[in-house]
């Protein structure tokens, strides 16, 4: 199992070597540069940048620089000393901006995973166990009602409600006065009584696949003999199920958790966008959009490295709970 | 057409005319600052001993400020929204606007603001500036003649820092020289006259003069601090400038509002500052400023200015119709929701308010006379071509489909309202009559081919696509369906090209559009931005990239124009350095009356009005403002003034 940990991780160093570089190129490949952007965008506003301050932006970003250059400059600063370079739009370093944002994306992502399973879990095994109930048949369209509301419109109504109705704040992750604050044991309450709107609206989608994903999966193992087997032997219906079966049947769950973050960063850029949250997706999209590349690439860089990471940990937690996985 | 200009009492000729004067007049109704109040919560702070007394704090005689509607009440926040990206500007609009100079409410003459009074040599090469005395930075540091010799010897003219001056502070291929006569009198010298000076500084690009303090920013420069480097290094960034331009800015940067330590001469100060992934900017009142009201009370009433960060326009619109908002005009002012904002009007407690539009046109259509083909180059550059494409388009169908019926045809040139306004320039060819226009084209030797689309003389096909970008004008690309519907009925084939906005500067920027549409500006500003009269503009003057190339570079980069370009050109260089108004007025008609006649861009119609929302109990605020970025609404309606009443 070690060997196989340390293997792994250092086939993990090639590929991010591979995946940065990737990142980096693609970030590039839109007409116009960093400087482009800025000009169209405060032309936008009818603003207007004077020319010669717009010639020296160029040169002082180094944009003129083969594009080669500026990459192994770039991930030079990231090995050398942690640096990943300046943000063009805030002339800040990209340090200071994206750890935060990737901590509270992080938060947002593994409470949407555990509300997800917490409620896809028992109702998959519910929908298997009790097939064609009315409960079955109330889950299933709770399901596809779920798949095919977009959760950005979801988002919007659910805003709509609370401020328009309710007279309630929307958007954010805190409340104003915690806003800036400093991260205090209030400050997380005050996350905590924030974060269920963006929870429940990220995890409907989800939720409804995986429902159908488990509940599939049950059938599968039910009829299977060694079920009738450990029933013969008089074992209890309840834990007959979650000691074989539901194990099974967790495989895909495990399996999936390396997608997870990659997901929950582009699958929840509108949803983010649209709740003001402040998690990656935003400023990524920004960065993006704005081609400030050192920002957007230390984004990319990042995801690739949790997507990884986040790889190993499922395979390693398949071998652990599926009997069936050996690592030769 | 209603008279759109916020005149009050004043011909808008007669205070044009005073714009170009030699002198303004000294602030009038000086009252002593001692008589006047201020905020409670400084009260209490001068009680307990951590500020100096109000009258250490004004200068002897502090500016005054006549408010709007009525003398405020101190207190309250403001809440405004601005977007995560490169919306620094929406701060500058709002509090960072005080320069030497500043415009009136009517956008028509320049008035004092931190210069008291000023004189212009006759030959407009010399501008003396008579300061305040005894203004302060907001960290009770004198506002001095030094800054000023400062901000523009120092920092704007240190080549490592600008490699090149900023254009409203070069003339003739050189910088201004500025010198201290005394601590309260500054000069400007320019190397060839600068007529415009004065209106140029009372814009947002002419700030830099009192951008950057002594005292503080003189740490960032290697002139006056020798381990400056090192400073750079310990920060964590590359070079000094960088370290200069994170800690002091610049004019339209997001790291001017981004430092909490610089002082300011504005009226609030940065107290959560505008950085990467913020998602607010809180700015407090500045215990230093400058202004009173007529009453001797310490400007501004408001104690502090919350600006919300939304990453997307619905839910500002959200907080705007919940009432969360109390003065918005950014982002939300386009037709699509005036229907949606008339309508919550009760439920938000907030009343409209009316922008109007500087610029002239609502659509220009640029083709490009100078393509790089030569047939298409032949076709663009043809006169009779543009024309009868011109009265080939439905003007009063499209203004009623996609401006809801609010505008008129229109070609170029300032509004009707505005002094200089050139009849035949605004309004020729604007006349619908498809079968004249077919007429025109077939003399133009574009006969119809086969299915219904005209042909070129070389036998090809008219086509041409015409560039928009759907994310910033979605109704630019409505306007130019409906104008390919008409078009097509005089056999014409266009293609309406949206692209990503990158793209079309890059396409703009190579020379390689066949045509490219934009609003037309220089309906109130004529002066500021001359774009559609002449190829101007390196960017915007779209018709003709190259000749404003080889006009702005005086001849070294890009294509020679034709004569009447360049008699424009000259006419125009001749205006900018002419102080006398009816004589620029005079020679500005000239370069309309060739524009007129050479029929270089196609316009759609007047541009139409935005608006915003002012929130019932938030009074003092014009509801009735220019629109434009020379004149940054709502800056210049001064927000120090602005007060709620509850």
């Amino acid at each position: 199992m070690l060997v196989f940990i340390a293997k792994r991780f250092l086939w993990m160093i090639p590929s991010l070597f591979a995946v940065s570089f990737l990142a980096f190129v693609l970030i590039q490949l839109p007409p116009g540069d960093y400087v482009t952007t800025y000009i169209a965008t405060l032309a936008a506003s009818n603003e207007i940048v004077d020319q010669n301050t717009a010639a020296q932006l160029r040169e002082r970003f180094g944009l003129g620089d083969p594009m080669l250059v500026q990459y192994f400059k770039w991930i030079w600063g990231i090995l050398s000393r942690g640096d990943f370079g300046i943000s063009f739009e805030w002339q800040q370093p990209v340090s200071d901006l994206i750890w935060e944002r990737m901590a509270l994306t992080l938060v947002l992502a593994l409470s949407t995973l555990i509300a997800t399973w917490a409620i896809a879990l028992p109702i998959g095994v519910y929908s298997a166990v009790r097939k064609y109930s009315i409960g079955d048949y109330f889950f299933t369209a709770f399901t596809f009602f779920g798949l095919a509301v977009p959760s950005f419109l979801l988002a919007l109504v659910l805003m709509y409600v609370a401020a328009v109705e309710f007279g309630q704040d929307v958007g954010g992750l805190f409340s104003p006065e915690y806003e800036n604050a400093s991260w205090s044991f209030a400050k997380m309450i005050d996350l905590f009584s924030h974060l269920w709107l963006p929870v429940i609206i990220l995890a409907v989608s989800s939720t409804a696949s995986l429902i159908r994903v488990m509940r599939a999966n049950m059938l599968d193992e039910l009829p299977k003999p060694y079920v009738t087997t450990a029933r013969a032997k008089g074992l209890s219906e309840f834990r007959l199920l979650m000691k074989y079966p539901m194990m099974i049947a967790l495989n895909p769950f495990i399996s999936t958790i390396a997608w997870l973050l990659p997901n929950l960063i582009s699958g929840s850029v509108v949803v983010a966008i649209v709740l003001n949250l402040p998690t990656a997706a935003p400023l990524l999209l920004q960065a993006l959009m704005a081609q400030d590349m050192y920002l957007a690439g230390a984004f990319v860089l990042l995801i690739c490295a949790l997507t990884l990471i986040g790889s190993l940990i499922s395979d390693i937690l398949l071998a652990l709970v599926d009997p069936r996985i050996r690592l030769e | 057409m209603p008279n759109e200009i916020l005149s009050r009492g004043v011909t808008r000729r007669a205070v044009l005319g005073g714009m170009a004067g030699v002198a303004a007049l000294s602030v009038a109704g000086r009252v002593s600052a001692a008589a006047g109040g201020e905020a409670p919560a400084l009260a209490q702070l001068v009680k307990d001993g951590k500020l100096p007394p109000l009258a250490e704090r004004l200068p002897k005689k502090p500016m005054v400020v006549k408010p709007f509607e009525k003398i405020g009440t101190y207190g309250g926040s403001l809440r405004r929204g601005l977007r995560g990206s490169s919306d620094h500007n929406g701060i500058l609009r709002m509090v960072g606007n005080q320069s030497l100079v500043r415009w009136n409410l009517e956008f028509t003459a320049v008035e004092p603001n931190l210069a008291e009074r000023w004189e212009v040599s006759d030959d407009a090469t010399q501008f003396t500036f008579h300061l305040i005395e005894g203004v302060r930075w907001s960290d009770g540091h004198p506002f001095t003649a030094d800054d000023v010799v400062f901000a523009i010897e120092d920092c704007v003219k240190n080549t490592e820092l600008y490699s090149s001056t900023p254009a409203q502070l070069a003339v003739a291929g050189k910088p201004v020289t500025v010198e201290k006569i005394d601590d309260y009198t500054v000069k400007f010298t320019f190397a060839a006259a600068n007529a415009l000076y004065l209106e140029n500084l009372a814009t947002p690009l002419g700030q830099h003069p009192t951008l950057f303090p002594k005292h503080y920013c003189s740490q960032f420069l290697p002139k006056y601090n020798p381990n400056i480097e090192a400073d750079a290094k310990k920060a964590g960034v590359t070079s000094w400038t960088e370290l200069f331009r994170s800690r002091c800015g610049d004019i339209e940067i997001p790291s001017r509002w981004g430092n909490v330590d610089k002082p300011t001469l504005d009226p609030w100060v940065v107290k959560e500052p505008y950085a990467g992934g913020a998602t607010r900017v809180v700015m407090t009142r500045n215990p230093y400023f400058w202004q009173v009201d007529t009453e001797g009370n310490q400007l501004p009433y408001i104690d502090e200015i919350n600006f919300g960060i939304s990453q997307d326009v619905e839910s500002l619109m959200l907080n705007v119709i919940s009432g969360k908002i109390d003065i918005q005009e950014r982002h939300i002012s386009v037709l699509a929701n005036k229907p949606t904002l008339s309508k919550n009007m009760e439920k938000g407690d907030y009343r409209l308010l009316t922008l109007v539009p500087s610029a002239s046109q609502q659509c220009q259509i640029y083709f490009n006379i100078t393509h790089k083909d030569p047939a298409m180059r032949k076709m663009f550059a043809d006169k009779s071509f543009r024309q009868a494409l011109s009265i080939g388009i439905n003007r009063p169908e499209l203004i009623d489909i996609v401006y809801f019926g609010q505008s008129e045809p229109y070609q170029a040139g300032p509004r009707p309202t505005h002094p200089w306004y050139n009849e035949k320039y605004a309004r020729q060819f604007t006349e619908f009559d498809a079968d004249k226009a077919g007429a025109m084209l077939d003399q133009a030797g574009y006969k119809k081919g086969g299915d219904g689309f005209r042909l070129r003389p070389d036998g090809q096909k008219v086509f041409f696509s015409i560039d928009v970008i759907p994310t910033l004008y979605p109704d630019l690309v409505d306007a130019l369906e409906l104008v390919k519907t008409h078009w097509a009925q005089i056999g014409i084939d266009m293609k309406v090209n949206t692209i990503e906005r990158a793209l079309y500067y890059t396409r703009g920027d190579d020379n390689a559009h066949d045509a490219q549409v934009w609003p037309g500006p220089g309906g109130l500003d004529p002066m500021l931005d001359p774009r559609d009269f002449f190829a101007f503009h390196p960017q915007g003057s779209r018709y003709a990239i190259p000749w404003t190339l080889w006009y702005t570079s005086n001849g070294a980069r890009g294509e020679e124009p034709p004569e009447s370009q360049k008699k424009r050109m000259k006419l125009f260089d001749e205006a900018r350095s002419t102080a006398d108004l009816d004589k620029r007025g005079a020679v500005m008609k000239q370069i309309f009356d060739i524009a007129a006649e050479e029929f270089e861009t196609v316009g759609l119609c007047l541009a139409v009005g935005g608006f915003g929302i002012i929130r019932n109990n938030l009074r003092n605020v014009p509801e009735k403002q220019p629109d434009s970025w020379s004149w940054p609404n709502p800056g210049p309606a001064l927000p120090q003034q602005f007060t709620f009443t509850s």
